[in-house]
């Protein structure tokens, strides 16, 4: 972050477009010459000051730094707006699919797919999911790299128990999990929305268009097949969970006759059903696809579509007017209320806190997904000998011969 | 919470003793004390825990908002910004940044509501708003935060000792008295505070901690500063807070952005 800040450090320029939580304008950055995006954001209607989701975006971005994640250049307020200002992006994804005078070779899809993972793989490493991922919300800079942006909607996971919504992303994108209803998914979620944008890369059409949640899992299932209980054995336990009628797997071949075998074998990793089998975006970029031939094109040669139309409407409104439902965004703030195990609780007297919670230490070794996976918080780097004697001991002992402050506040 | 702290801005951001326990310029003119700054944390951070108290939100909202808070007068001077909006406007914040946002409306309900109405808290749903913004500012837009509690029950299963549970979490609780989390990674005050109450409730903890192969050094002097807290600042004597809480200026002036 820059050392000074605010509305004067930007010449603004045109609009560039609009999106639900206010106008996002092309800028230069005074200080650094560079092009920017500035959105400003709206204020509620309500007397509820900074936009939650602003501050989500906002709070998640300034924890995440990669090539292939959106840059988060500056923040300030002017006239009670809070303006977000990012690295100008030329294009998105979208735009390329549909741009037909683009040829995508089978190294340019390896490209965009291992940008894609590589942020990805940095978010999830950073405990965050993104949660709307769609070729829309991936952007392509002038240099060619792939950024991930739109982080209005991401969470950062972690807590075994916190239960999220289901209601994220575009429903042609969503996880089978998340249409069976799952609260309590995990990075899954992001590499099952990758596998659809990697099968769209190649089709050059949404792969699974789904009309409703029902119809979604239909496509699916006419896809992939209706998965069996030894393929996914939590799932018939899942909230939404209802039966479909068998339906057996075309091969994957017949949906994809130019793949390659190695690009069908990771796609139908990222299209495993069961989200603990589902290849990891870390495994992913290991995988053989990405070494073997042909090698991804570079970004700088990545063929790019020509600059957007500025100014509203959104240019994804006019080139797709059938495109996909985007359910309204989980912005108003849920209450979270307690929920049983989980470590949302009450707040008081530290002796009412500690009823509930030892709960949720009980569960924490049980179910949850991301149980096993939490790291143990110490660093082995720091590691030290003790040096703790006795006399420290009795030390201590002598100044906790008094009972402690909130046992009686 | 996420468990990568290593990676986190907060880690990053970890600050030494000297640069929490300055009193700024500004702040040593009004006469503001070393002492005075440190039971006017105190008292906001108990202000904090109670105003949160009755809105009914989560524990670690009240963490994440005492560290705000405490951040914010590692860099903001006292004469600047009013502690008495900081505060439940910390909690407002830290409201949104742990996705449980409680109402303006209802926050300042309860800013008239609970005691003490006398002491100049009485601001309005704009002033909290007005200083949303400032915070974010004075914040840097930093709002991840970690906390103990998470590896403290971790821990605590690792060592055997989930039966003390109820103690060491209130030692934790009562560590936000303290700028410790703006020093600390939250295992290591989890730590120090598995120790006290190890110690308090008579459990064998050497070889546990021995093997943790930590430095025990660092969690000693956590300790200290914990056991130093409930020695000297358990019962702050009214009029000892109320001559500190007066050397603030009468009024402010609010400004947001340009
Ligand atoms: N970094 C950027 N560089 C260039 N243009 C951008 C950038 N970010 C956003 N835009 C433009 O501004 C428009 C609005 O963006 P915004 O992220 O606010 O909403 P959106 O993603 O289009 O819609 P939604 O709010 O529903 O997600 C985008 O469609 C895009 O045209
Ligand atoms: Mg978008």
């Amino acid at each position: 972050m820059g050392k000074s800040s605010g509305e004067g450090r930007y010449i603004k320029g045109t609009t560039l477009g609009e999106g639900t939580y206010g106008i996002v304008f092309k800028a230069i950055d005074r200080q650094t010459g560079r092009t920017v995006a500035v959105k400003k954001i709206r204020l509620g209607k309500y007397k509820e000051g900074v936009n939650v989701t602003a501050l989500r975006e906002i709070k998640l971005l300034k924890e995440l730094r990669d090539p292939n994640i959106i840059e988060l250049v500056d923040v300030y307020p002017h006239k009670r707006n809070l303006h977000l200002v990012f690295e100008f992006m030329e294009s998105d994804l979208e735009a390329v699919i549909r741009d037909r005078n683009i040829v995508l070779s089978a190294g340019d899809i390896k490209s965009y797919m291992q940008m894609t993972l590589k942020g990805l793989a940095h978010c999830h490493k950073k405990w965050v999911l993104h949660r709307d991922m769609k070729p829309n919300n991936l952007l392509i800079g002038v240099d060619g790299q792939l950024k991930l942006a739109d982080f209005g909607l991401a969470r950062i996971f972690g807590s075994p128990d916190r239960r999220f919504t289901h209601q994220v992303f575009a429903r042609w994108y969503r996880a089978p999990e998340l249409l069976f209803g799952s609260k309590q998914y995990g990075a899954g979620v992001d590499i099952w929305a990758a596998a659809c944008i990697f099968a769209e890369l190649m089709l050059r059409r949404p792969f699974l268009q789904g009309s409703s949640d029902i119809d979604q899992l239909g496509k699916i299932f006419a896809a992939f097949g209706t998965p069996r209980e030894s393929q996914w054995p939590d799932m018939t336990a899942l909230p939404d969970y209802v039966e479909y009628q068998f339906c057996p797997a075309p091969p994957l071949r017949s949906l994809f006759p130019m793949a390659t075998e190695d690009c069908l074998d990771l796609l139908s990793r990222m299209f495993a059903f069961d989200p603990n089998v589902r290849i990891t975006a870390a495994q992913a970029l290991e995988h053989r696809y990405f070494v073997t031939e042909p090698a991804p094109t570079r970004p700088q040669l990545l063929r790019r579509p020509p600059p957007k139309p500025e100014g509203p409407p959104k240019p994804s409104e006019l080139i797709s007017p059938g495109g996909p439902v985007v359910l309204s965004p989980m912005s108003k703030a849920v209450r979270l209320s307690a929920v049983p195990g989980g470590d949302v609780h009450s707040f008081g007297r530290a002796d009412k806190d500690m009823g509930k919670d030892p709960g949720s230490a009980g569960t924490l070794g049980g179910t949850p997904f991301t149980a096993s996976r939490i790291p143990m918080s110490i660093d082995a780097s720091q590691l030290v000998r003790p040096t703790l004697n006795s006399v420290d001991r009795s030390h201590l002992k002598r100044k906790l011969d008094m009972d402690l402050l909130s046992n009686q506040d | 919470m996420a468990a990568n702290f290593w990676a986190s801005s907060h880690c990053k951001k970890l600050l030494d003793s000297d640069e929490v326990g300055h009193v700024l310029p500004a702040d040593q003119e009004r006469g503001l004390t070393a002492e005075d700054v440190k039971l006017i944390k105190i008292y906001l951070s108990s202000y904090i825990k109670n105003l949160a108290g009755h809105l009914k939100v989560r524990q670690r909202v009240v963490a994440t908002a005492i560290a705000y808070f405490r951040r914010i007068y590692t860099r903001k001077s006292f004469t600047e910004f009013d502690p008495r909006l900081v505060a439940p406007t910390c909690l407002y914040l830290a409201s949104k940044a742990e996705e449980s946002t409680v109402a303006a409306k209802l926050l300042v309900f309860y800013m008239k509501k609970i005691p003490p109405e006398d002491k100049g808290f009485r601001y309005e749903i704009k002033d909290v708003l007005e200083m949303e913004m400032r915070l974010l500012e004075a914040l840097d837009y930093y709002l991840v935060i970690y906390h103990p509690y998470r590896p403290l029950i971790q821990l605590l299963q690792d060592a055997g000792l989930s039966d003390i549970i109820v103690t060491v979490w209130s030692i934790v609780n009562d560590s936000y008295r303290t700028d410790l989390i703006l020093m600390h990674p939250p295992f290591m005050i989890a730590l120090a505070c598995i120790y006290i109450g190890s110690v308090i409730k008579d459990k064998e903890t050497r070889t546990w901690f021995e093997e943790l192969r930590v430095d025990m050094n660092v969690i000693k002097n956590i300790a200290m500063e914990i056991l130093d807290f409930y020695e000297n600042y358990r019962n702050i004597p009214e009029e000892r807070l109320n001559a500190a809480m007066a050397k603030l200026p009468q009024s402010y002036v609010n400004a947001v952005g340009d």
